[in-house]
């Protein structure tokens, strides 16, 4: 497992120590210890049955974990502080013969927030998210979309301190996936923390400061997103020829050659210095490009769980 | 207060409804021809018989005619059937021979020298409804028993005087030792009334809880609500946010009739009159039936919680019908000894409560305590079965097919909120 340093100085919002919870056989989460910064953006990404959903749920009190702790801004998290804690489930639903602004008015009430204020934030978010003119209509007559929206508004409309987003992305469409992008911006510019799973690596890399990587119940790598990609060596160059000839079989130092969208791809042996393939490869030919890649959250997750797979088989063995 | 909004949100959804306006107006109509369509049926049915007598002493017929005169005024025929001299056999060959071509609805044969043998025939086709018991014997009972007595030598008017029955006033003494008249009939009725009502709503709305509680499920609201208030409030919120919506829809249909009936209209017989009922039987009557009624919800969401839908709660929740039938079995025991160690454990049960109790309090009142007692039961109960509903209903919603084992529920009942 890759240990990373998380940053220090303030007390993290959100700390998981030692986390546990099996069903039946299947151990859903085996030994999850975290910890969130205050007033980042933190992905908690991994692939489907990694074991995010039952992390969350643990955090939010919906199920009873097996065991370990949830500490909330350095205490233990009670029944009353999850006030502060919005959620977005990632099976969304909304009490259908409820209007629009009835449900986000009773769902802010759930959180203690009072009723006078609860509508007149609801009406700001009905028209922050153009749904003004929806806002006395039933959840049944809006379509997918549109509930999603309201649901998003419900989640963020008591000005919560933390905010758990689980694959708010599946099933919006780009303009949806733009507008969401947005709002996570803009609520954490506020000062709210914000925890979204994700199984679509490209999207958290374009909103995370921080992430944490889980596979089969366990945390694989955690971190702030730059250490992480520090800790990741750059692995691979993107190269061209002048005259488009082929890269030289015999290149030292070079594990792979893929052709990919108008360049090559080099993977590069672990160790060898891209210095030295740059003199290599003018010494060929023509170069025409040559930059070194930064590897994608793909590319570290795949490796880290590789690299945690073949450990694991070893200590099998 | 996070249990008020919820309780206010679910009453609200209901009675707004066009279903709660519907079977507002549409259960009372539909009550109320049950009574009147019996009623007006009954008018209908030809209540005229013809009965053919056979009456080899030539004794019976007119004695028997002018009693059937008197008393049922002429709804009843006799034909006689003449021997003129052919033997018994013949007459009533006859008398069959018209029973089974239905020229009449029945035949009687009086034994000769039926004064001594009492012994009668009676011919019919079908089970005549009510001819033979309600109407011919009474009569020839009271018959032979005048022709027994002028035999004898016993005058009219004696006889009158002998074939008597006691006349009863009923007196209850209270504590203070007065004694009042009680309506003994007002009284079961009413009783009669708590448990039918009780039966219906716990049909009606005991379903919409259950129904209520698996919806949570189905629109997926379900793990947002918990996220923000602990299962065993949701689970309460709910029951007494549908209880509500039924006690309104009672309140709505016990004012209109109240109102019926104090303008004069007499609604198929039915009329409020609560001056036979004590205090302490109204107090009863509508504590047994809101616990009773809550208690029941609370039992239907402990199955809801279990199941994802209404096909896979069925098989469920009827034998929670049991809980109203089982006490219902047992009235006429606990009606013979009210203070009997029996009747007071089984009334104390809080399933059986509503039942047993309150017919205690009406046949006997049971001390002050026991009453008391048996109502913190049934609240404490309904609370118990709240928090184990939500208990059960935050595992139901992680549960994807497979049905948990014992093992597993029991775990989870124990797991704290």
């Amino acid at each position: 497992m890759n240990d990373l340093p998380s940053p220090s100085g303030s007390v993290p919002i959100l700390e998981i120590r030692g986390l546990r919870k099996s069903y039946g056989n299947v151990h859903a989460v085996r030994d999850v210890s975290l910890s969130i910064p205050r007033g980042g953006i933190y992905g908690f990404l991994g692939p489907n049955g990694a074991g995010k959903t039952t992390t969350l749920r643990s955090i939010m009190n919906i199920i009873v974990p097996d065991g370990g702790s949830i500490l909330f801004d350095g205490q233990p998290l009670t029944r009353d502080r999850l006030d502060l804690i919005g959620y977005l489930p990632e099976e969304r639903g909304l009490y259908r013969k409820m209007t629009c602004l009835d449900q986000l008015t009773f769902l802010a009430q759930l959180k203690s927030m009072p009723k006078a204020a609860a509508r007149e934030q609801g009406v700001a978010w009905l028209e922050r998210l153009d749904l003004h003119d929806w806002k006395d209509r039933k959840v049944d007559a809006l379509s997918k979309g549109m509930q999603q929206k309201v649901q998003l508004a419900s989640t963020f409309l008591f000005s919560p301190d933390l905010v758990i987003l689980d694959e708010p992305f599946s099933g919006l469409d780009p303009l949806n996936v733009e507008a969401l992008r947005d709002i996570i911006r803009e609520e954490n510019a506020r000062g709210c923390t914000i925890i979204f799973s994700t199984h679509m690596l490209a999207e958290a890399e374009k909103l995370c400061d921080s992430i944490c990587l889980i596979e089969g119940g366990e945390v694989v790598l955690n971190g702030r997103l730059e250490t992480v990609r520090d800790h990741f060596p750059q692995n691979s160059i993107r190269a061209a020829f002048a005259d488009g000839r082929a890269i030289p079989d015999d290149l030292a130092g070079i594990t792979r050659c893929d052709w990919d969208e108008g360049a090559w791809r080099l993977t590069i042996e672990p160790g060898s210095d891209p210095q030295s393939i740059l003199d290599a490869l003018r010494a060929a030919g023509p170069v025409s490009l040559f930059s070194a890649r930064r590897p994608s959250l793909d590319e570290i997750f795949l490796t880290a769980v590789r690299q945690r797979r073949a450990s694991a088989k070893e200590v099998t063995s | 207060m996070k249990m008020m909004a919820i309780i206010r949100r679910e009453y609200l959804e209901r009675v707004k409804s066009k279903g709660f306006v519907i079977s507002t107006v549409l259960i009372p109509f539909l009550m109320s021809l049950t009574i009147v369509i019996p009623m007006l049926s009954a008018d209908k049915v030809d209540e005229h018989h013809d009965v053919a007598v056979v009456d080899p002493d030539g004794l019976w017929t007119p004695a028997l005619e002018l009693i059937l005169d008197e008393r049922y005024g002429g709804t009843v025929d006799l034909m006689p059937i003449l021997l003129s001299g052919r033997p018994l056999a013949e007459g009533v060959e006859d008398l069959r021979d018209m029973v089974s071509k239905e020229i009449v609805d029945g035949g009687i044969v009086f034994d000769a020298d039926f004064i001594e043998t009492r012994r009668l025939r009676f011919y019919v086709k079908s089970v005549a409804a009510g001819l033979a018991s309600e109407t011919l014997r009474p009569a020839i009972d009271s018959m032979l028993r005048s022709a027994r007595f002028s035999e004898a030598g016993i005058p009219d008017s004696l006889g009158t005087y002998l074939m008597t029955s006691s006349r009863w006033e009923r007196l209850t003494v209270s504590e203070d030792g007065a004694a009042t008249a009680r309506d003994e009939r007002a009284i079961m009725g009413m009783a009669f009334t708590l448990i039918m009502m009780l039966y219906m709503m716990v049909l009606m709305y005991g379903q919409q809880t259950l129904v209520g509680v698996i919806d949570e499920k189905t629109s997926r609201v379900v793990e947002v609500m918990l996220s923000s208030v602990p299962s065993w409030q949701l689970m309460m919120g709910k029951i007494l946010g549908i209880g509500g919506a039924g006690l309104t829809q009672i309140l709505i249909w016990t004012i209109s009739l109240s109102i019926a009936s104090t303008r004069g209209i007499d609604i198929a017989g039915i009329s409020i009159d609560a001056s036979v009922l004590s205090p302490l039987i109204l107090v009863s009557f509508l504590m047994f039936f809101v616990l009773g009624f809550l208690l029941f919800s609370a039992l239907y969401a402990g199955v809801g919680a279990l199941c994802n839908s209404i096909q896979e709660a069925q098989p469920f929740a009827t034998p929670l019908m049991m809980f109203i039938i089982i006490p219902m079995l047992m009235l006429t025991v606990v009606m013979k000894q009210p203070d009997a160690p029996f009747a007071v454990i089984m009334s104390l049960i809080p399933m059986f409560t509503p039942i047993l109790m309150f017919m205690r309090v009406i046949m006997d009142t049971p001390p002050l305590w026991q009453i008391v007692l048996s109502w913190v039961l049934m609240a404490l109960t309904i609370v118990v079965f709240a928090r184990g509903a939500g208990k059960l209903f935050r595992v139901g919603i992680l549960m994807h097919g497979a049905a948990p084992s014992w093992k597993t529920l029991i775990k989870v009942l124990k797991q704290p909120d």
